[in-house]
């Protein structure tokens, strides 16, 4: 923290925070902008302003978004509000900008606590500079491809910022065989979480997919045998050559007891006690991120209870399995962005007695990925086959794409329609009297969330917090 | 003609599987069944060893550069050798990516260093620092059945053909081969190799046909097809090649 200029960093503060009213004042909800200004004063503005904060950084491909606001749920329970930065800020700028707005002019952070969610590209330059008490790592899949090129990548990136601070609590998932390996001759301590061999019913579990992303051992290259699978490449893995295998972990998922649309009942293996636990966050994955966040938690040393009870009570995060109602039909919106985070919306929704009508948008712009062609590793025979889903809609720059995918899946050409407008799909989609599911990816998500939020009264993201 | 049948192996499907190149056994499988042609898709995996003279359609996709040693071990063990026969006795071969490298005599690093591979056709490979990735899209000669096909491509290695090789295409927008000399692929008897992901098949519905077309002609002597109502296809082919055209590679 030495030889940080006073002056620059001044200027660094006031010229976020100016922009950032600037855009407010505008009602445009920029998130970059502020950071780069900030930026542009004081190239470390960021260490200045986290200086002596406790921070718990978020990264991996899935889940982010949703564990951050499980934390930072438990922290404004507790009484504690803490910075956090919105998911769509998640590179340098992003958080730059949320952290120097919440600064002093002299620098010196105005809270103690902060709940960063990361990308894994942006960990190597984030992390040095605000030295988090903890990194969580939720998962690795192929994402955004034609950003980060293939998921090996993304894995070397995260361990290059992990490489930089080893004083840092790793918090990881033992499940996964790609995120575990970030212990691998690294000097930190580290702290796993995992669901747990009796958790999950072997006969229920997903395996129709076996597009795995971590099928061979990346130590040996011998195939991984599996003792259990939860989903995808996340399990119970082991290799009969080298010996990588799970590791033994500080806490888990000994069962589930329940899971309903409206959350899941679990009980957790902590290494003093068993605890039930209320998560208010339906499907198999939110159990993960549920884990992740006490993890995480236990890894900082924060106050069990904090975290334990109020999972029940949190709440959908922007796009997340966000519920709105309509003239009185229901909407679930499901951010989808990547083969295994939709393979588990579709099972979701496959999962479902009643008829529903299933809309998905797809967009191409760069912040989801300029290449659609993963929706074809993702399972849409689920939903074209299911004989409850009556009616798909299909929307977005790529329609045309996921049009053609659900033909190739099954569905019947003329239960799809396409529907540009987003007002007029919201008039569409809930013209049938049946519960509408609809899966965007990111940016289809911001501006059909957009038309929905305002015609159902929620606010605009950027309004979502403080 | 209801009796015809075709047989497709897929090569490889636990390791090279990105992209969604999957998409081209689920495309070839239902436009045949849409037709009612009879079809097999038979994996073979990594240890494999049955033999490979019996299919009609072979498809190899592009995988993760850390996978790839245990690949090649597989293809000296044997299989390498019964690929090569196939496509010297004009079986029908869609290669995408990687899977496209493979069939051509190396591929060398950025390092340096140089992986052999099986050098089907007489091409290489060299690594760069630029990621060759977009939307793109090309035209096929009239024996390729002379359609623009378009796909997403994204590769660093530059491939460059030996002398008189045909590619599968021209150029229209994008990068190709090397991004230089506007080829893009590699047409040899009836392997088709190219660098689209999207994949390629589903969105090109013609040359899907042509590739079933010449299998058909292979294993029947005629290559009679029905034609199929591809509006969804052509819609989502259109729209791409227009912004391809238009020059807008992003989408934003």
């Amino acid at each position: 923290m030495n030889g940080h200029n006073p002056v620059k960093t001044f200027f660094a503060v006031a010229a976020c925070r100016l922009t950032r009213w600037g855009l407010r004042v505008a009602h445009r909800g920029g998130t970059t902008l502020p950071g780069r200004s900030a930026l542009l004063f004081d190239k470390k503005i960021l260490e200045v302003v986290s200086s002596g904060m406790e921070i718990i950084v978020v990264t991996g491909t899935n889940g982010k978004t949703t564990t951050c606001s499980m934390l930072r749920n438990a922290l404004q329970e507790s009484g504690v509000d803490p910075l956090s930065n919105i998911s769509g800020a998640n590179l340098l700028t992003g958080i730059t900008a949320e952290f120097t707005a919440l600064a002093t002019l002299s620098g010196k952070p105005k809270k103690h606590f902060a709940i960063v969610e990361c990308d894994e590209g942006a960990l190597k330059k984030v992390v040095p500079l605000i030295h988090p008490k903890v990194i969580v790592v939720t998962n690795l899949f192929r994402d955004q491809l034609d950003r980060y090129g293939e998921v090996m990548h993304t894995l070397e990136e995260i361990r290059t910022g992990v490489g930089l601070v080893p004083d840092t609590t790793l918090c990881l998932n033992a499940d996964c065989s790609l995120t575990s390996s970030l212990a691998n001759g690294v000097p930190n301590k580290v702290f796993y979480y995992g669901i747990g061999p009796d958790a999950v019913d072997q006969k229920n579990t997903d395996e129709s997919n076996d597009l795995s992303d971590a099928k061979y051992c990346i130590n040996c290259g011998t195939e991984y045998e599996y003792d259990y699978h939860t989903y995808q490449h996340l399990g119970g893995f082991r290799c009969p050559k080298c010996g990588y295998k799970r590791a033994a972990t500080n806490i888990e998922v000994s069962s589930i007891n329940k899971i309903s649309p409206k959350g899941s009942d679990i009980t957790v293996r902590f290494q003093d006690e068993n605890q039930d636990i209320t998560i208010g966050l339906p499907a198999l994955y939110n159990i993960y991120n549920g884990i992740a966040a006490i993890g995480a938690y236990e890894a900082a040393g924060w106050k069990r209870s904090d975290i334990t009870q109020s999972l029940g009570k949190v709440a959908s995060s922007f796009g997340r399995m966000e519920t709105f109602t309509y003239n009185n039909v229901d909407i679930q919106m499901i951010l989808v962005k990547n083969p295994a985070g939709c393979n588990q919306s579709l099972s979701y929704l496959s999962s479902m007695e009643n008829d529903y009508v299933a809309v998905f948008c797809l967009n191409d712009k760069t912040a989801d990925g300029h290449d659609i062609s993963w929706i074809w590793d993702a399972d849409f025979e689920k939903v074209a086959n299911d004989k409850n889903c009556k009616k798909i809609y299909v929307s977005g720059t790529r329609a045309t794409d996921i049009r053609l995918r659900l033909k190739y899946a099954g569905a019947d050409e003329s239960s799809i329609s396409l529907v540009e407008d987003e007002n007029e799909l919201l008039k569409a989609m809930t013209s049938h009297s049946l519960p509408v599911f609809a899966l965007p990816n990111y940016t289809s998500m911001l501006s059909l969330r957009a038309v929905v939020g305002a015609a159902t009264g929620k606010k605009e993201f950027w309004k979502d917090q403080k | 003609m209801s009796d015809r049948k075709l047989k497709i192996a897929h090569l490889y499907p636990e390791v090279l599987n990105l992209y969604g190149d999957r998409g081209n056994i689920l495309c070839l499988k239902k436009r045949l069944e849409w037709r009612g042609i009879d079809c097999e898709v038979t994996e073979v995996k990594l240890g494999d060893n049955q033999s490979l003279s019996d299919f009609d359609i072979f498809f190899i996709g592009g995988g993760q550069d850390f996978e790839q040693e245990v690949l090649l071990n597989d293809l000296r063990s044997g299989k390498g050798d019964s690929i090569r026969s196939a496509v010297e006795g004009g079986k029908v071969f869609l290669c995408i990516c990687g899977g496209y490298q493979m069939m051509g005599h190396y591929y060398q690093t950025k390092e340096g260093e140089k992986l052999p591979f099986l050098g089907v056709v007489d091409y290489h490979t060299i690594g760069g620092d630029v990621r060759m990735i977009g939307n793109y899209a090309f035209r096929l000669p009239a024996e390729s059945g002379g359609s623009d096909v378009v796909g997403f491509e994204n590769h660093s290695g530059r491939t460059y053909l030996g002398e008189g090789v045909t590619p599968l295409g021209t150029v229209l927008a994008g990068y190709g081969n090397n991004g230089e000399d506007k080829t893009e692929g590699v047409r040899y008897k009836n392997l088709f190799g190219s660098y689209s992901h999207g994949p390629i098949l589903p969105k090109n519905p013609a040359f899907a046909d042509h590739l079933i077309k010449t299998a058909l002609k292979e294993r029947y002597g005629s290559d009679e097809l029905e034609a199929l109502p591809d509006t969804y296809e052509n819609e989502a082919h259109d729209y791409v090649l227009d912004k391809v055209l238009r020059g807008d590679m992003s989408g934003d």
